[in-house]
């Protein structure tokens, strides 16, 4: 019989041989395994065009083996589209304060002090939140038509503003986690309600409020009607627009839009393994309450 | 000892309570005000705002351009009348209906859910790369998915390819059902994540009770995974539900509602209407249902969450 060495818990020296029971080959494994595979191959085939087509230097809509190249990388990296890349990072930079530092001063009251009204004050917040944001284009669009703000800072100011209900849901949730004692024992030392939320509470919740801001960069990097319709000028518009600018023309080099639209992506998926990140360590709050 | 309760006797003339406010209330406190004042004027004009407006424009006759885009009017139930009997919109209502239940319900739920499942009893090696591939999907932004999936059904593309000539384009002819995919390609790694956490959940006592029992995979599915997951699968629907209704860049970018009308989904209609015919106000009308559509789902999302606590 196969074996493997292990150290056993309670053992203070060497090593012990335990045999190793292969895992046996049910019928329920055998199809678990395999709608996982073909969902897997589904669920890649749009990725590998993706990536074939970024390094292939004839690329077209199809699959197929590249001829190597990182030729549409540098062809993509105009300075149209990197000044496109740059907006769309002063949009979501901007967008990403607007909405989270409101969002957390609110989330503190309303975790931490009596508002009246608070729950249906709170699930009004969560249904905001689901409100589609392409309905609000057309109204706002009148609005700073008339006073001239179709450009990049009002655009962002709005997009954050767009994020903030679920912001302040989830800054509230983190902030609840954070024990009451902790305000009081703070308190017990005359601190200011500042000093308790800028020293105490808001350093302890950062986790959740790191989430918060990363969940608006994303909304706000990955919006494409609402540069469209608010921003008048195509030199302050976003990279969205600009790979939609793409499609417009008589020759589709799919090479190129690949190889960009994986630049403009790869952000968004390094903060969303942040995010999770933070999400998973955000509980511990390192036995500061005793019992 | 109740508050303005003092025995004379009993309490030295010093330590009479004051009058003025109650103490062992909690009251609202007027430090929490300039906490409460950014966020409550940010939301309030950018987005109740226009929110209300929206609801105004829609009974006027605004256009974009002309003469009433200066000087327009209140015009009553003219556009709400044109809207009834507006075949398009009954045809947008119905394809968002189908778009959002067919693809975010059953298409990403149901994907999502036996993903969940099927990790379950996988591979750890398979399970790790499956779960990954899929939640990578899930984060792509909106544009890079159209544009990929554009990519993949119209002419000459992989599924054209495979499955039908490289002449034909998919997107042409099947475009609800390409559009919908698209869309379920994307949900489908945050439904997966859901249902994996509610599933880590379950007590690993009542599915060894059931084996115990000699229940067979099958039966322990649907008598005993199923119904511990139903508050989950009720979350997740009215979630996947919210994120289809507010698609607008996957559709727009793949046909644009077309070919034609057949993918014209409520928020495309609507931009369409404002932005390419110059209709602002029955484009806003258009976005009012919207808005009314998706406070009912909001309405019962939350109220679901908040019952599951």
């Amino acid at each position: 019989m196969a074996t493997r060495t292990v150290v056993l818990p309670g053992m203070t020296e060497g090593k012990a041989l335990i045999p190793v029971r292969p895992r046996r080959v049910t019928s329920t494994r055998a199809i678990s395994n395999g709608v996982l595979v073909v969902l897997g191959v589904l669920f890649i085939t749009p990725l590998l065009w993706l990536i074939f087509a970024s390094i292939d230097s004839n690329a077209g809509p199809t699959v197929r083996f590249p001829n190597l190249t990182f030729g549409n990388f540098t062809a993509a990296a105009t300075s149209v589209n990197m000044q496109a890349l740059l907006n769309s990072l002063y949009i979501s930079a901007i967008a990403t304060v607007v909405s989270t530092v409101p969002a957390a001063l609110m989330a503190y009251v309303f975790s931490r002090r009596h508002i009246p009204w608070k729950g249906p004050l709170l699930l009004f917040i969560l249904m905001l939140a689901g409100v589609p944001v392409s309905i609000l284009v057309v109204p706002l669009y009148q609005v700073f038509a008339d006073h001239n703000w179709l450009s990049l800072l009002p655009a962002s100011i709005f997009l954050g503003v767009t994020s903030m209900p679920f912001e302040i849901w989830i800054i509230k949730n983190f902030i609840d986690a954070v024990p009451n004692d902790l305000d009081e024992a703070a308190r017990l030392e005359q601190a200011t309600t500042m000093q308790i939320m800028m020293r105490v509470v808001l350093p302890l919740a950062l986790p959740g409020i790191a989430a918060a801001a990363i969940f608006g960069f994303i909304n706000a990097w990955g919006n494409f009607l609402v540069p469209l319709v608010l921003i008048s000028s195509s030199g302050q518009q976003p990279s969205p627009v600009a790979i939609f600018g793409f499609f417009g023309g008589n020759v589709i080099r799919y090479g190129q839009i690949a190889a960009y639209s994986i630049m403009y992506s790869l952000p968004v998926v390094i903060l969303y393994v942040g995010m999770s990140r933070a999400f998973r360590g955000g509980f511990v709050l390192g036995g500061a309450v005793r019992g | 000892m109740t508050e303005g309760t003092v025995t004379g006797s009993l309490v030295s003339p010093g330590l009479a309570i004051p009058a003025g406010r109650r103490q062992d209330r909690v009251r609202f406190q007027r430090s929490s005000i300039p906490l409460l004042l950014p966020a409550t004027i940010l939301l309030v004009v950018l987005f109740l705002g226009p929110v209300a407006y929206s609801f105004y424009y829609g009974f006027t006759n605004l256009e974009l351009i002309g003469p009433t885009a200066t000087h327009y009017q209140f015009t009553g139930l003219t556009n709400f009348n044109q809207m009834v009997s507006d075949p398009i919109f009954g045809q947008s209502l119905y394809l968002t209906a189908f778009f959002v239940v067919g693809s975010g319900v059953i298409g990403a739920t149901g994907i999502g859910l036996m993903l969940a499942i099927a990790m379950q009893s996988s591979l750890a090696v398979v399970r790790i790369l499956i779960g990954a591939l899929v939640v990578v999907c899930f984060m792509l932004p909106p544009i890079t998915v159209a544009m990929v999936w554009y990519a993949a059904s119209t002419a000459g593309g992989t599924l054209t390819t495979l499955f039908g000539s490289p002449s034909s384009d998919f997107l042409h002819s099947f475009p609800m059902v390409l559009v919908g995919a698209a869309n379920t390609w994307s949900l489908a790694g945050l439904a997966m994540l859901l249902f994996a956490a509610a599933l880590r959940n379950i007590p690993r006592e009542v599915v060894e009770s059931a084996e115990l029992e000699s229940a067979t995979a099958v039966q322990r599915f649907f008598r005993i995974t199923l119904p511990l997951l139903k508050p989950t699968i009720l979350t997740t629907v009215l979630l996947m539900t919210l994120l289809s209704l507010a698609n607008f860049t996957i559709v727009y970018i793949m046909t644009a509602g077309g070919p034609g009308t057949e993918t014209m989904i409520l928020p495309v209609y609507s931009y369409q209407q404002a932005f390419q015919f110059n209709h602002l106000a029955y484009g806003a009308l258009i976005g009012d249902a919207m808005v009314l559509l998706a406070t009912v789902v909001s309405f019962f999302y939350v109220r679901v969450s908040r019952a599951r606590v």
